[in-house]
């Protein structure tokens, strides 16, 4: 059936999308982070 | 040793959730809803498509309520200005998503990927103003400026919202109109099906708050890396572990 | 007195106050083409059947978007021609496709059909699904009744 890879394909890009900004995000951070004095870390 | 996370037992806590929530749901989309009795196995897009329209919905809000706030505020810290940036980025992701798998399920049901019918037009002009938005608070300069023009912009975008959502209501839409946030309060559903579309609105929302907590705290690290309130943000902390250390004594 | 060495903050690059504002600018202009296109292609999605040649926008003179239900027993192929005849609120409308239509194109179910008429045919070059906001699960019982109630 056509209709499976369309199905596919939507959730795929969606779960994929979330996790690809996700991952991003923290390595982003991780590289920034280090720069930081953890002193100025409101969260820590 | 220098930290080297945004992260903290709290948002561990929500991320675990939230990939728990959306295995349940990726299960539940594809294995234990029955197909639709007029659209077969395509409705399974709905459960990721539906919660991804309505989570950018509640993220640009966020935006708009955070830069209202981040406006009002007689003294300004960025705090409030950076969750409405941060907030705004994940709602273009989740507008983006929304458009995309809209676009594979109309090919499916309706037999196109796109027409400029009036919710998918206004969803497009909605999900392009807050591409423009991010990209004027990215433009460099006073950060406290960058904020102010930004919140002026966030809160005229909002007005969008209701435009998008009752533009089914409004206009004759290729579009169906809502099946649960209509205004007559019907809910057009089947049990398991409406479970399962819950589910993914639960599951969407802790992704969005996983990701604007994480997102806020790099904007924040952005700009103390660049210097910006670098000196008053370590004053702070110095003061406030003066109060606890002088509360002890 | 705070003696932490200080990281250098990075050299003001000019890429970056370029960059987003290019891409603001595209935005800006997208948005005036997205509002252009829906001008252009009429608020209203599209006309009813019994308002064709009645409702302002919606002369038999031009090309239309017609919506209506397939009529029961109406869905015919004649080689590559596909005809059906859709009605709404009383009247119908005889259609002509050239092809398969698409999506989940069936009798009994509400479509919008794009194209011009001729002769008191609409000869469509376009037939999009409007399916409802109905969700319920698929079996036999549910079918018949949909059925009905599309076709009653």
């Amino acid at each position: 059936m056509d209709d499976i890879g369309f199905i596919l394909a939507s959730w795929l890009i969606t779960l994929g999308s979330i996790g690809v900004l996700a991952f991003v995000t923290l390595r982003r951070a991780r590289q920034l982070a280090e720069h930081v004095p953890d002193e100025a870390k409101p969260w820590l | 040793m220098v930290s080297r996370s945004t992260g903290t037992t709290t948002t561990r806590v929500i991320g675990i959730a939230a990939i728990a929530v959306l295995a349940w749901v990726v299960v539940s989309a594809f294995f234990i809803t029955p197909a639709d009795f007029q659209q077969g196995e395509s409705v399974r897009i709905m459960y990721a498509h539906v919660p991804a329209a309505w989570i950018a919905y509640l993220a640009f809000i966020t935006t708009g309520i955070t830069s209202g706030i981040s406006l009002a505020r007689r003294h300004r810290t960025l705090g409030f200005d950076r969750v409405a940036g941060a907030s705004a980025e994940v709602g273009v992701l989740f507008m983006g998503l929304a458009l995309i798998t809209g676009s594979l399920w109309g090919r499916l049901t309706w037999g196109t990927f796109w027409q400029w019918d009036p919710r998918l037009t206004t969803t497009l002009f909605l999900f392009v103003t807050y591409v423009g938005y991010l990209a004027v608070r990215n433009i460099d300069g006073d950060p406290h400026r960058r904020a102010k023009r930004s919140a002026i912009l966030a809160l005229l975008a909002v007005l969008e919202i209701p435009l998008v959502h009752f533009s089914v209501v409004l206009w004759r839409s290729l579009h169906q109109e809502a099946s649960v946030l209509n205004p007559d309060g019907d809910v057009r559903l089947d049990d398991m099906m409406l479970f399962t579309l819950f589910s993914g609105v639960v599951g969407f929302t802790l992704v969005f708050v996983w990701m604007v907590i994480h997102r806020q705290r790099l904007a924040t690290l952005r700009d103390l890396q660049q210097g910006v309130g670098l000196d008053a943000a370590i004053a702070a902390r110095r003061n406030e572990g003066a109060a606890i250390a002088g509360g002890g004594q | 007195m705070d003696l932490t060495p200080r990281p250098t903050p990075e050299s003001p690059k000019r890429k970056r106050r370029f960059v987003p504002a290019v891409i603001a600018g595209l935005a800006v202009v997208a948005g005036v083409v997205i509002i252009g296109f829906f001008l252009t292609s009429s608020i209203d999605y599209y006309c009813n059947v019994d308002e064709i040649g009645v409702r302002d926008g919606c002369d038999d003179t031009r090309r239309v978007r017609v919506q209506g239900t397939v009529d029961e027993g109406s869905l015919e192929s004649r080689g590559s021609i596909t005809t059906f005849v859709m009605s709404f609120n009383g009247a119908s409308l005889p259609v002509d496709y050239e092809g398969e239509p698409g999506g989940i194109f069936q009798e009994c179910i509400p479509v919008v059909a794009h194209g011009r008429i001729v002769d008191g045919v609409l000869v469509a070059t376009r037939i999009e699904v409007k399916h409802s906001n109905e969700y319920e699960a698929e079996n036999a019982e549910r079918i018949t009744e949909a059925e009905k109630s599309a076709c009653s």
